[in-house]
């Protein structure tokens, strides 16, 4: 597939996502929902971009846009410039606080005086990444409730969400640090509950909560669960190496 | 309405269950039937659907919300729906709800202490030739007006003496 | 003897006038000549007239029956072979009373294929359909056709989705039987949200083998073996309906294992939906069918490829289907020549709100609006002037009154900034405020969205803060620049069809009324007095005739005044409920507000 972003040839396989194309290529469209481990959220319609095809223009985002055919993009005309400040102009006023606003504003900015009632303090733009990282990686304990202008995430009924492991994935994921979760003298709180941290066995640096290594258990009875942060593990394997080495005389 | 305090226990949640085979699709069915029965979700039933069909209570929750036609809280004896489609909303329904917030002490989405009377609005219910149109536990009044609906209530509340 | 049982006319009482029919039948058979048989059928569209009754042969029609009328209809028409002059519909241009009602300025203009059955057959009787050629279009394709040739018919047919947006339905199914793969579905989209509209209600209540023929059709034509319909809860009449009809279509052998002696088998199942005006979105209404909530997903991938469990699925609206049965027996050819050069055949509408004629009606493509609003609604009620017209449901636009040339199909009413959409028709007054039209939409619109995408949740949300703002005297000169810029971010970065489309209500109200607007915003005014904080009813001194009824009807005590004279309106008790405008016999409660008084 032969695809043309603003003016330069790239090479595209068919059915692949025009963002990861034009990322590939060296071409910037701006994101805020997506994550490459976690793709397709399709929720904030930042990566927007003008598609012309048979002499049609339109607007796609192109973190799901798939390539079926040979294109020509625009990732900055006029148009989705435009459109992408109204959009930062809304995101400003529902989640002025979220970290997200930090590279907007300095991409964006400054903005005019918003005409809106600004949600002081809120964070959370709802993206949806939390959830589709608690439901890949965790136990599904925080959805998306209600609908409309009414949408929040939150765990069922509102109380501290009994099936969640304490994993953490929802609160590293997210993009505008609205989920809080603290970590003191061994007790990890989020989602206002506790959980209690186990040690790397090498270093004894916390790397899991002890829910979390139950719940690794629980999905395969058969395995062994080390408890070894990234750096240890590496560490040993390294040395596994270095003593089979020995081992054969080399 | 509540089964559960009614001595009922989970039973019927049960019998609902074994209606469907354990699969995903049948959700929305399943929680419609507890909604129909129940006048609402309970709790316990959300945990029974859980454990029937294994998928996680916040799943349950986020469909419970996301629909209109299931409630997590219960509803009135009398659940009263003014339609506020396009025709009854240019036919005045907003004056139906003031006159009915004004008797009944309740905003939309809410019940009466006593539990008799639920008041919502609702999207167009297909009768726009008649509007504005109030529906009460599935009977359908037209052309109401502000000024009929305190005979109507009364007329139900009579009923409802009638019964105890 | 045909009673109508739509919903329209069991709330305005039929089933009463149905039973009485029969105990007297009953007991009165002796004296009546020929034996009448008294069905329960499907709507009539006339609901504003109901309960409806037909006689045939004479073809006499009856508006607002009562149970109490019932005597006489036995005793004068149907042993004496005379109409009951009263009851019969008085054309409101004559101010005759006529028999038929084909007669009728409602009826007369319309022509009828989705509808063809409907108030003419009970649906609960299978063989009623069948006797009016049903299932004959199955038969027709199953022995005579090819897969191929069905789809060839409904593509030359020129037949495109009733549903809203319009897509060539032979081309969809030509997609979906070029799909790879052994398994595929069809639905049904039976969940009409549109408020103001009920054209599916109908035709599911009162035609529901059209809609499993119609489906059995196309199962043939792409390959599936399975179909779902997917119908409103709410529509609790229709669901009983579709069910009774989709088991008695198993009994006979119209739905099942080798259909009609054909190697062909198609079996379907009804979902109920939830309540989520976006499930009639279709890939929402494919997640809720897999029985999750209802979030569309990106469609760069056509549902015809991979649709209801990833699988090539063909989806089309409840009047869609009900058409295809009537093309495959009548020919591509003759439904071709209905219509205009894009748009073929016929459309249902719901005719509602401001106009004499509510009620639902079937039109040719390229029937103008005036002919619509005026011929057959019969025009606008009290006298009062006419507005504009609301089509398209809620992401549809409103068309002011200087354009009722406007030929009726889906070019010209997108280049009018509305659209087809499903087929509401919401007629609107003077006393419309269509501000407050674009705001309740919007609202609609803020509630109804799956809330997913950012620029239709957030861009609905502030749309609705700046209208909620105009209609409460807040508003800026510059709000209406803000809204048109939100506008274009909803058409254009919205995931899914219900937010590229919600822009429409108020950008076709700033198009055609944007004084309206100016008024609220620079003299704080509602012209219309709807919106209370921009209007204040008094009362003209030379018009009150001191009757004294506005005083007596106002719930706030607001009104005083001695009989005889002129009565005031004491403006800080008034909660502008506007009943002494309405209540008033001489057109003396005036409105005027803002800036201006």
């Amino acid at each position: 597939m032969r695809v043309i972003i603003d003016g330069r040839e790239c090479l595209a396989r068919r059915g692949e996502y025009l963002l990861d194309v034009a990322k590939r290529n060296g071409i910037f469209i701006p994101t805020l929902c997506h994550s490459d481990a976690l793709p397709g959220q399709s929720s904030c319609r930042m990566c927007i971009v003008e598609v012309v095809e048979g002499g049609r223009s339109k607007t796609v985002a192109s973190c799901v846009y798939p390539v079926l055919g040979d294109i020509e993009v625009k990732t900055n005309s006029d148009k989705i410039r435009r459109i992408r400040r109204t959009l930062v102009k809304l995101i400003h006023a529902s989640s002025p606080a979220g970290k997200h606003m930090e590279d907007l504003l300095e991409r964006y900015g400054p903005l005019p005086e918003n005409r809106f009632e600004v949600a002081e303090g809120e964070k959370c733009m709802l993206c949806g990444l939390c959830v589709s990282a608690c439901e890949a990686l965790g136990t599904g304990a925080i959805s998306t409730i209600n609908r409309g202008t009414a949408k929040e995430v939150a765990p069922p009924f509102k109380e501290p969400p009994e099936a969640c492991i304490g994993c953490g994935a929802c609160a590293h994921v997210c993009p505008g640090d609205a989920i809080e979760m603290k970590e003191q003298g061994g007790i990890r709180t989020i989602w206002d509950r506790n959980f209690e941290m186990l040690e790397c066995t090498g270093c004894g640096e916390y790397i899991m909560t002890r829910q979390q290594q139950e719940y690794i258990k629980a999905k395969d009875p058969e395995g062994t669960v080390e408890l070894l942060c990234e750096k240890c593990k590496r560490k040993k394997t390294v040395d596994g190496f270095r003593d089979a080495f020995k081992n054969t005389g080399f | 309405m509540d089964c559960i305090k009614q001595g009922e226990g989970t039973t019927f949640v049960r019998e609902i269950l074994d209606r469907y085979p354990k699969e995903q699709r049948f959700l929305l069915a399943i929680l419609q039937d507890i909604q129909k029965r129940c006048g609402y979700l309970p709790r316990e039933a959300l945990e029974l659907v859980r454990e029937h069909l294994d998928v996680p209570l916040s799943r349950l929750y986020s469909m419970a919300t996301f629909y209109k036609a299931l409630s997590l809280k219960p509803k009135g004896r009398y659940a009263i729906k003014v339609c506020d489609g396009t025709a009854c909303h240019i036919r005045d329904s907003r004056g139906l709800v003031d006159a009915l917030e004004k008797l009944l002490g309740i905003g939309p989405g809410e019940t009466t202490e006593d539990g008799r009377f639920s008041l919502e609005t609702v999207n167009c219910l297909g009768s726009c030739a008649l509007a504005p149109v109030m529906v009460i536990n599935d009977v359908y009044y037209a052309k109401v007006t502000p000024e009929k609906i305190a005979g109507i209530l009364r007329r139900l509340e009579g009923e409802d003496d009638g019964d105890i | 003897m045909l009673v109508c049982c739509g919903t329209g006319c069991l709330a305005n009482g039929s089933h009463g006038v149905y039973r009485e029919f029969e105990k007297m039948l009953k007991y009165a058979d002796h004296s009546v000549k020929v034996k009448a048989v008294t069905k329960a059928t499907g709507c009539n569209g006339l609901c504003e007239m109901g309960p409806i009754v037909k006689i045939l042969p004479d073809d006499i029609f009856y508006c607002r029956v009562k149970a109490s009328d019932v005597e006489d209809i036995v005793r004068e028409t149907l042993a004496g072979g005379r109409p009951v002059e009263r009851l019969l519909y008085t054309d409101p241009a004559t101010g005759k009373r006529v028999k038929s009602h084909r007669e009728t300025d409602f009826y007369k203009n319309q022509q009828k294929i989705a509808l063809r059955n409907i108030g003419e057959i009970d649906p609960a009787n299978i063989d009623d359909y069948i006797q009016r050629g049903g299932y004959r279009a199955l038969a027709k394709a199953l022995d005579k056709m090819s897969a191929g040739e069905v789809i060839d018919e409904i593509e030359k047919s020129g037949i495109r989705g009733r549903g809203g947006a319009g897509f060539p339905t032979g081309r969809k199914w030509r997609h979906c039987a070029g799909a790879n793969g052994a398994t595929k579905y069809i639905v049904c989209n039976g969940d009409e949200g549109d408020p103001g509209a009920f054209m599916d209600r109908s035709i599911m209540e009162g035609d529901p083998h059209s809609i499993i023929e119609g489906m059995a059709i196309g199962a043939y034509a792409v390959g599936a073996r399975k179909g779902y319909i997917y119908i409103r809860d709410e529509y609790s009449l229709a669901l009983k309906s579709m069910s009774r009809a989709i088991e008695q279509a198993k009994e006979r052998g119209y739905l099942g294992d080798s259909i009609m002696g054909s190697s062909h088998s198609f079996d379907m199942d009804i979902v109920r939906g939830g309540g989520a005006f976006v499930c009639g979105e279709s890939s929402a209404l494919i997640a809720s069918i897999e029985g999750r909530i209802g979030e569309p997903r990106a469609k760069y991938i056509h549902a015809t490829q991979r649709g209801l469990w990833d699988k090539p699925t063909v989806l089309n609206n409840v009047e869609t289907w009900a058409n295809v049965p009537v093309i495959i027996d009548r020919g591509s050819g003759w439904f071709n020549s209905i219509g205009t050069g894009k748009s073929k055949g016929t459309k249902v509408f719901s005719l509602v709100g401001k106009v004499q004629n509510t009620g639902l009606i079937e039109v040719p493509m390229g029937i103008s609006l005036g002919k619509i609003i005026f011929d057959i609604g019969g025009g606008i009620p009290g006298g009062k002037a006419f507005k504009a017209v609301q089509t398209g449901g809620p992401s549809g636009g409103c068309i002011p009154g200087s354009m009722m040339d406007l030929e009726v199909d889906f070019e010209s009413l997108g280049s009018a900034g509305s659209m087809m959409g499903s087929g509401g028709m919401i007629v609107m007054d003077e006393d419309t405020c269509m501000v407050e039209v674009a705001r309740y939409y919007t609202k609609f619109l803020a509630e109804e969205s799956c809330g997913k995408c950012l620029p239709c949740r957030e861009g609905l949300r502030r749309m609705l803060d700046i209208l909620n703002d105009i209609c409460e005297g807040r508003g800026h000169k510059e709000d209406m620049d803000t809204l048109l810029e939100i506008c274009e971010a909803l058409r254009e970065a919205s995931l899914c069809a219900l937010g590229k489309t919600a822009p429409n209500p108020v950008e076709t109200t700033l198009r055609y009324f944007r004084e309206e607007y100016l008024e609220h915003i620079q003299d704080k005014r509602c012209r219309a007095g709807v919106c209370p904080d921009l209007t204040e009813y008094y009362i003209d001194e030379s018009l009150c005739r001191g009757c004294g009824l506005c005083a007596k009807n106002c719930p706030a005590g607001a009104i005083t005044g001695q009989p005889g004279s002129a009565y005031i309106i004491n403006h800080d008790l008034c909660t502008k409920c506007g009943r002494c405008r309405r209540v008033c016999k001489f057109g003396a409660v005036g409105i005027g507000g803002g800036a201006v008084v």
